[in-house]
């Protein structure tokens, strides 16, 4: 059950960049993980920010240099369904359309979609792990058949964003608006692992406000996908993932992104495999080596060591089918 | 589950033959039984207009929240409550110290093991404390401000190693809850020594949970001396001799109604302790309480069906005849006394064997307490049993299929070889295989690729015949419409509809006619509760006796009325209608009856036939398809033939035959209790770390094959149960079709992706 708060629903992104300035303020933008967080008591809300009524952040547009922008409010179903995006960002769509069910993908957004806080049982549980200010990550020696294999390090979540594997893919870069205006961020560079940060899991400060996604634009030749893994149909986090984004020149691949995601704590760029199939024509050989090289320097704990085989399966299944 | 107990009741036994219906010949061809009508309360389900206890508001109601412990096992040494009473809305609070709550509870054989409040809280999740305050976000607030001292104890959540030299007791008599069950008959070792092939394995199954769509709560509200509970109860009867008891009152002062329940699955067949707390608080505050537990709770506090362990070893001769089975089963209760959850009684009934031997360990651990789920024990036993006959074919290069054919008893073996009222075993392995498309399936392609096709199915039966005890009240009002008055409650099943259509059969009254009063201590008769899969063979034929002995009544009228001989006149739509002519007269046209304002018959369950037993069998079949490079497993189609006696309400029997396969799909492929082996907490415990299967994870084809057997021996109705046997088989058939897909046995579920990859890894190793 949720605590009591304050509630401000801002008129402008000034007016809601200003209202988080204060202590202990939350943005609200679809609510799906925000209240979940509240009332499960993840962190305390004393003041809720909505910018839920801007409508200025929703909507996909086209960009003057063939890209795409898509506002941060604009939700997970639109993006799913836009015909727009469809074949050119296939990766973005496919992403959009795996997430979570059908009633949350109506009411999440995508610049919420990135925000999430991570999935792991002992983070939402009552557990005080040191991503929560504890001294300990259960994980580490506990259950963790869905933990990370890449980039965990003293806490070993995996990021929760299906969008957020696609928009790596894509090179896409970000809109942020803070008290000092606005700035840009490729989502490559969004993300802060363990590592650096074990409080966060991204670089927005706390008055700092998503504003749009940008996609860059595509030419040539290009095919894309997103292939999730998961212990059901609907309504759960991957397992593991996979996004795709090859450029081809005739039958070869003249640039690739291979991008993971259910494995680290940041959607993980498996840059050896991308390397391996640039310049090649992806045969069952070719996407084979591409799929064990993706995994490379995966450290598996004692229950998520099949995370390293379902990579390579997804892997090399998404290069064949793009192929 | 131990065989042979006596039936609870018998509200039947030594009444005259027009009370239990015993006179009356089987129905020929039916009107309204058998056909497939939708849910008499379908509209007030899905259109929000049902109340459920969930939604109801008494005037001035408090809201109660609970205190519960947050470790695996840990002695309460002080609670602090002096914050929480103060906050706003707050009007009481208990905890261990308060006199009224010094309640004794979880009884076992040698009496309560327990408090209501414990002082040593064995599980995560036990009741510490409660708050009672106006709002239940005040009550929330309070509870979190109650602070609580612990002395934080060694503890032990895995059943194996409860059992292990040096492991924390759980219960002061140690980890052992009972002595092995045993069964025995023939001689195993000469079984096996008689055998040409013998397959042995352990087999484990998870812990997992009913996560019924409507979590537990009840409202409670004094009335002097009088307790009236608004409860999520499968059996409001049962419910009130509990509360009796804890509070020492007479029956007839209890009130508990359940009108709308959203689904128990067998865990809403125990009073609650938010029941009797939040009865406490309206007794010290003078006003209604409503407790209701949050989803998480219920998976802490609200049962469980335990993990099993199964050692099974089996022995068949070359042309299939079975020579001797024998199997330990071990789990764990939880950690309390609890229902006996563990059992082995497929191994000595379902299939012809003179030799047996079953052992039955029940065992303590520091989680919440097992209680019965769809089928107590079954469905982990066919697990084992099925996996293992699959695994007896192949080593003779016989089918599966022929090979249980080979094996159909036909009297019950556990029961000293008692008959069977009816046995549908061998039709339903032999019709749902042509349905199936048996032959055909397992001739075809697997596939050559990663991903990989495979079929499998496996049998089973339930074991228990139903309390046969239910009075139930039949009213015809003066303008042809009827009150039906029974105390069974609907939690779900369709159980208001089914008895609907016995009435409207039987006197001929349009569905829309028939108003139900139900599960209503105050103003129904006793039934017993709606689990055992027992409501519908045990209530519809004292349904019958009582809508029967109104129509006999009314057609003596009419003949009387219509000058007519009674043998002559039939009642259909509402009326009266000479046989020879089809001449009709409305009922509320009937002279007489306009006099008499009301016809009354009562009907009463008949004891069950003596010397007979009637149970329920079952053979489901699944196609499956595996991708062994992502582990996903994929139920593609099933087909389920049920020989659940007759069918009384295809739809809703489709309903119940698709629920137990979902159910049957989460327990192989993704549902299990996962507990934290630093701190003996449950990890998942939320619906969404817990997998129960989504619309998208069963299958798209559902074929549901009644084997309409019609029981005329077991009850005037012809049928039998079908809410178990619709989820025993599932899980074993869905391991055996990815077993046949890809050539890997798994002993141990759920077959999650996880397990499919690591398993294939170890066997490419």
């Amino acid at each position: 059950m949720i605590s009591n708060f304050a509630y401000v629903r801002a008129r402008s992104v000034a007016e809601a960049v200003k209202a988080l300035g204060t202590k202990g303020a939350r943005l609200h933008a679809g609510g799906t993980d925000l209240m979940g967080c509240m009332r499960d008591g993840i962190f305390e809300a004393q003041k809720v920010v909505s910018i839920s009524g801007l409508k200025e952040l929703k909507g996909v547009s086209a960009r003057p240099d063939g890209g795409v922008k898509i506002g941060a409010l604009t939700t997970i179903a639109d993006i799913a369904a836009d015909a727009s995006l469809a074949g050119k960002y296939a990766v973005l769509t496919q992403a959009a359309a795996e997430v979570a069910s059908p009633q949350l993908r109506e009411q999440g957004t995508i610049g919420g979609n990135l925000c999430q806080r991570p999935r792991c049982w002992y983070f939402r549980g009552d557990f005080h792990c040191a991503r929560k200010g504890g001294d300990m990550c259960y994980a580490a020696e506990g259950e963790n058949q869905y933990h990370a294999i890449l980039g965990g390090e003293r806490c070993f979540y995996v990021h929760p964003s299906d969008t957020a594997v696609a928009l790596v893919a894509l090179q896409a870069g970000l809109t942020v608006a803070g008290p000092s205006g606005t700035k840009t961020v490729k989502v490559e560079n969004f993300f802060v692992g363990p590592d650096k940060d074990i409080l966060r899991e991204n670089i927005l400060a706390p008055d700092e406000i998503i504003t749009a996604i940008v996609l860059p634009p595509i030419a040539g030749s290009v095919r894309s996908s997103y292939r999730k893994i998961r212990a059901r149909r609907a309504w759960d986090f991957a397992l593991a993932s996979v996004g795709i984004v090859l450029q081809y020149e005739q039958e070869t691949v003249s640039k690739a992104r291979i991008v993971l995601g259910g494995v680290a704590p940041y959607p993980w760029r498996a840059a050896a495999a991308e390397k391996l199939l640039v310049g090649k024509k992806p045969d069952s050989a070719v996407a084979a080596a591409a799929a064990q090289a993706a995994t490379e320097g995966a450290d598996p704990l004692r229950d998520n060591g099949y995370k390293v085989e379902m990579v390579k399966g997804a892997v090399e299944e998404s290069i064949l089918a793009l192929a | 589950m131990r065989t042979g107990e006596p039936y609870f009741a018998q509200t039947g036994a030594g009444a005259p033959a027009g009370q239990t219906g015993a006179d009356l010949p089987p129905w020929g061809e039916t009107r309204i039984v058998g056909k497939p009508l939708p849910r008499v309360d379908g509209y007030e389900r899905a259109s929000g207009t049902a109340v459920y206890v969930r939604d109801m508001a008494l005037p001035g109601m408090l809201h109660g929240a609970i205190v519960r412990c947050p470790h695996a096992n840990a002695r309460v040494k002080n609670v602090d409550v002096s914050k929480a009473e103060k906050m706003p809305g707050v009007r009481a609070v208990i905890t261990g110290q308060t006199p009224a709550a010094k309640i004794p509870w979880y009884s076992g054989d040698k009496g309560p093991t327990s408090w209501l409040f414990d002082a040593h809280c064995r599980h995560e999740g036990e009741e510490v404390a409660a708050v009672a305050a106006d709002t239940p976000e005040q009550a929330q607030d309070a509870a979190r401000a109650v602070s609580v001292e612990y002395e934080v104890l060694p503890f032990v959540v895995d059943h194996e190693k409860a059992l292990e030299a040096g492991a924390p007791a759980v219960q002061e008599g140690g980890n052992r809850f009972g002595e092995p069950s045993v069964y025995q008959r023939g001689d195993v070792a000469a079984g096996f020594a008689a055998a040409d092939a013998v397959i042995e394995n352990t087999y484990h199954t998870p812990t997992v949970f009913h996560t019924a769509m409507e979590v537990h709560g009840s409202v409670v509200q004094w009335d002097g001396d009088r307790l009236t509970v608004w409860d999520t109860t499968q059996g409001v009867f049962n419910r009130r001799i509990e509360l009796a008891q804890i509070f020492k009152m007479p029956l007839s002062s209890i009130r508990v109604v359940s009108l709308y329940m959203g689904g128990g699955f067998g865990s809403k067949l125990e009073v609650g302790k938010y029941t009797v707390i939040a009865a406490l608080f309206a007794r010290m505050t003078n006003r209604p309480v409503k407790i209701f537990l949050s989803r998480e709770e219920t998976f802490l506090c609200a049962g469980n069906r335990p993990a099993n362990r199964i050692w099974l070893k089996a022995g068949v001769k070359k042309d299939g005849t079975l020579t001797a089975l024998e199997a330990r089963f071990s789990g764990p209760a939880g950690a309390y006394p609890s229902w006996d959850a563990l059992s082995s009684y497929q191994i000595s009934d379902l299939y012809l064997c003179p030799n047996v031997r079953t052992e039955e360990q029940n065992v303590f651990i520091n989680a919440g307490k097992a209680r019965p789920m769809r089928a107590p024990g079954f469905p982990a036993c066919s697990w084992a049993l099925e996996q293992t006959m699959d695994q007896l074919a192949a080593k003779l290069a016989m089918d599966p299929v022929e090979l249980r054919l080979k094996n159909i008893p036909t009297v019950s073996q556990i029961e000293k070889n008692i008959p069977y009222t009816t046995t549908g075993l061998r039709q339903c392995i032999a019709e749902g295989a042509k349905t199936f498309g048996w032959s055909e399936a397992r001739r075809g392609s697997r596939g050559d690729g990663h991903v990989r096709r495979g079929t499998g199915m496996a049998a089973g039966m339930w074991g228990w015949a139903g309390e046969p005890s239910a009075i139930v009240i039949v009213k015809l009002l003066a303008d042809g419409s009827v009150n039906l008055n029974m105390g069974a409650s609907d939690i779900g099943t369709g159980t208001k509809t089914v008895m609907a259509m016995v009435v409207s059969e039987e006197l001929g009254v349009p569905l829309e006619k028939i108003a139900i009063e139900h599960a209503d201590t105050a103003t129904t008769q006793y039934a017993p509760d709606s689990g055992g899969s027992q409501i519908t063979l045990v209530c519809a034929p004292a349904v019958r006796a009582a809508a029967a002995a109104v129509k006999a009544e009314l057609l003596s009228l009419a003949a009387a009325e219509l000058s007519q001989p009674a043998a002559a006149l039939r009642l259909r739509d509402g009326a009266v209608e000479q046989t020879a002519d089809g001449k009709r007269v409305p009922i509320a046209d009937l002279k007489s009856l306009g006099e008499r304002q009301l016809l009354i018959g009562v009907g009463r369950r008949a004891p069950h036939p003596a010397g007979k037993t009637a149970l329920p069998f079952v053979a489901q079949f699944a196609e499956v398809e595996v991708n062994t490079r992502t582990g996903a497993v994929k139920v593609l189609r099933m087909v389920a033939a049920h020989d659940s006696g007759r069918a009384m309400s295809p739809l809703t029997y489709k309903n119940q035959v698709i629920g137990g396969f979902a159910q049957g799909l989460g327990l192989a492929i993704s549902e299990q209790r996962v507990m934290d082996r630093q701190t003996g907490k449950v990890v998942n415990a939320n619906w969404h770390d817990y997998k129960i299967p989504t619309a998208l994870d069963v299958p798209t084809s559902h074929t549901c094959l009644p084997i309409d057997l019609h029981d005329t021996e077991c009850n005037t109705t012809g049928a039998k149960g079908l809410g178990e046997p619709a989820t025993i088989p599932s899980a074993a058939a869905i391991a055996n079709a990815v077993c046949n897909a890809i050539g890997v046995r798994f002993f141990d579920g759920p077959i999650t992706p996880a397990r499919v990859l690591e398993t294939l890894a170890r066997k490419g190793a």
